[in-house]
């Protein structure tokens, strides 16, 4: 049995050892300079790149960070420091919750809420939907933080004279500030992966766009139609942009998890 | 850390930093008191509106198909948003001709949720039934194997990145290179060893009826249908399973494993013992894991075949309620073919919902016992 145990291990391994660097192999076969620096060109045999939906994946995040940021990290200041309120309970439960709720529902909700009213698909709704998933796990990962805050911090800090609102947001919040943007990370890491809640909200478009008003290219998005499509020239754009997406990821994961062993040993 | 639910419980007793405090201070000062009370309820406020919004929402748009169908849409068997033509058929089961040519009459579309039902249930059952055993294993060897070789950091990195990969990577990989490789070499030797077995028969052929008579054809072998689904939905949910499942194994005390290696259990059996006492934590992992396979979308939609029929067959190809609305949402025929999609959204939702809260219950339960382990 303990074989066996060793073996299934080893299989888990090994199968996503095959998947990512299969994932890899032909993502890095296909990647060239022209994916990150070129527009769809409309030709099929020579489809250009992908940069109109690296530039709307970056705007939909910073969209969305706008609104998911502040009032996440500030449900999280809810959750903790004002713990005592007869809110905080069911608050939690309900982030626990929305966390759960699958993506394709939230786009969804987007259409309902942001497209039908708007008129038409717009990068309002993607942003809007990606934000939706991002606030309760910044809110739950900022909650985590703050409550490692040894009570000292906030008692020392009242007791010299400070206000409440002084304590949390210039003792308090900083000095758990880089745990904070870690969860943060995840947070956009998870959501830069998201393709579902994008379908029904922002669609996708092969123009290089700032006007959120309008259809919004995104990398999910365009990596979708691309695969599923018939031409072998944009599924070879897919790969690649599979490739750059799970590296992005790899590395953001790879640095929050540096940071979290740095401040760990810091804390002890 | 990744888990926020478990340590949750553990320290909410040392937090209440503000509800005994100066009994008098200067008006000016409790402007900003005020101005973050007002934020931060203002975003819990919005947590709440949130989750009002997509519950209430979903409801009042689905409300057409509600009324029209009632509860017979949960059990109804048909999913078809066209309207179907075909030849009328008279009292004695002959085609009704008249003036020379057979008359025609249209059935209106028909919604049904079941075949939908049946896809995610089945797809979800499949990936649970391949994912959990390995799972556990693993989990177990990161308990219990690993620290002893200095692989448990790496390996549980490794985990948890996997986790992290959004599931179009795995629909397009699950696409191009497993449902090809099942077509071409897994499914026909499946075929070729129990296809004339009386016992693994139906799992082969499909029966149709054409003009009154039943046939029996062998299934076209596609590889995108519900086995790749099930397998695919397996791939993506091992991480968080056995992530999960580690949290809840290392919080065993350490005296429950060193007094069954006491009594003389062997090496499996001591690990039986582990996973006995944390069965309920488990159980939960499972749960989260049938969370996330029931709402997995674009991995499923890539890879499942997309045919809303019931198909009892592994091989044939199906559809799951968020692989029918990643398909159709977009270009619903009808209002009423909108509001029935969006009474299947409600329908995952309100499922998904019911794993989670299960789920997180069994798992915080597990977790916050008090441990002497590590």
């Amino acid at each position: 049995m303990f074989w066996l145990c060793v073996g299934a291990c080893a299989a888990v391994v090994m199968v996503l050892v095959l998947v990512v660097s299969y994932l890899v192999k032909i993502g890095a076969g296909s990647l060239s300079v022209s994916f990150f620096t070129q527009a769809p060109s409309g030709d099929v045999a020579n489809p250009g790149g992908m940069l109109h939906a690296l530039v709307g994946t970056l705007i939909l995040l910073a969209l969305a960070s706008l609104l998911g940021i502040p009032a996440g990290v500030f449900a999280g200041v809810f959750l903790c420091e004002y713990g005592h309120s007869r809110l905080a309970m069911p608050a939690r439960f309900t982030a626990d919750v929305l966390a759960g709720v699958p993506s394709i529902v939230v786009g969804i909700l987007g259409y309902e809420l942001l497209v039908v009213p708007l008129g038409g698909y717009n990068g309002w709704a993607g942003a809007a939907a990606l934000a939706f998933i991002m606030i309760p796990i910044v809110a739950r990962s900022t909650e985590e933080m703050l409550r490692l805050v040894p009570r000292s911090y906030r008692e020392g800090s009242l007791a010299l004279g400070a206000t409440k609102s002084q304590t949390i947001l210039r003792i308090v919040l900083p000095s758990v500030g880089g745990s904070i943007l870690t969860g943060i990370m995840l947070a956009l890491a998870r959501i830069a992966g998201e393709t579902a809640p994008l379908l029904f909200t922002a669609l996708g478009s092969r123009l290089i766009t700032y006007n959120p008003g309008r259809p919004f290219p995104s990398l999910t998005a365009q990596i979708y139609t691309y695969a599923t499509g018939p031409y072998p020239g944009q599924r070879a754009l897919a790969w690649s942009g599979i490739l750059v997406l799970i590296a992005m990821l790899f590395i953001i994961n790879l640095t929050v998890r540096a940071v979290m062993a740095r401040a760990a040993r810091i804390r002890v | 850390m990744k888990r926020p639910s478990a340590a949750t419980h553990m320290s909410e007793v040392d937090v209440q930093p503000g509800s005994q405090q100066a009994p008098r201070r200067p008006r000016s000062r409790g402007l900003g008191d005020l101005a973050l009370a007002v934020t931060a309820h203002g975003s819990a406020l919005l947590v709440f509106l949130m989750a009002a919004f997509l519950v209430g929402v979903l409801a009042f748009a689905a409300a057409p198909s509600f009324k029209r169908f009632g509860p017979a849409f949960l059990v109804g068997t048909e999913w078809r948003p066209n309207e179907l033509e075909r030849p009328k058929l008279g009292p004695d089961g002959k085609m009704v001709i008249k003036d020379g040519e057979s008359v025609m009459e249209i059935i209106p579309p028909a919604f049904g949720a079941l075949p939908v039902i049946f896809g995610t249930a089945v797809s979800s059952a499949l990936a649970l039934a391949f994912a959990v055993p390995v799972s556990l294993a693993t989990a177990l060897v990161l308990v219990r194997v690993a620290p002893r070789i200095r692989l448990g950091a790496m390996l549980s990195f490794m985990v948890e990145f996997l986790a992290a990969i959004p599931s179009i990577a795995y629909g397009i990989w699950g696409l191009f290179v497993l449902a090809p490789f099942l077509q071409r070499h897994v499914e026909p030797l499946l075929q070729q060893l129990l296809g004339d077995l009386g016992a693994f028969r139906w799992m082969f052929y499909q029966r149709l009826t054409i003009g009154g008579e039943v046939v029996e054809r062998p299934l076209a072998l596609t590889g995108r249908d519900m086995l790749c689904g099930g397998l695919v939905l397996a791939i993506m949910i091992v991480p968080i399973i056995t992530s999960v499942s580690r949290d809840v194994l290392r919080a065993v005390p350490r005296a429950q494993l060193e007094g069954s290696l006491a009594l003389g259990a062997t090496w499996w059996q001591s690990c039986v013992a582990m996973l006995h006492y944390g069965r309920s934590g488990l159980f939960g992992a499972s749960m989260l894991g049938l969370a996330r396979a029931a709402g997995e979308t674009m991995a499923v939609t890539m890879v499942i075949g997309n045919n809303t029929t019931i198909a009892a067959s592994p091989f044939a190809p199906a559809q799951t309620m968020s692989s029918l609305l990643a398909n159709e949402f977009a270009e619903a025929s009808s209002e009423l073919h909108r509001s029935a999609l969006l009474e299947v959204a409600l329908i995952l939702l309100v499922m998904s919902l019911a794993f989670n809260i299960l789920a997180r219950w069994l798992v915080v339960g597990a977790s916050a016992r008090p441990s002497d382990a590590s």
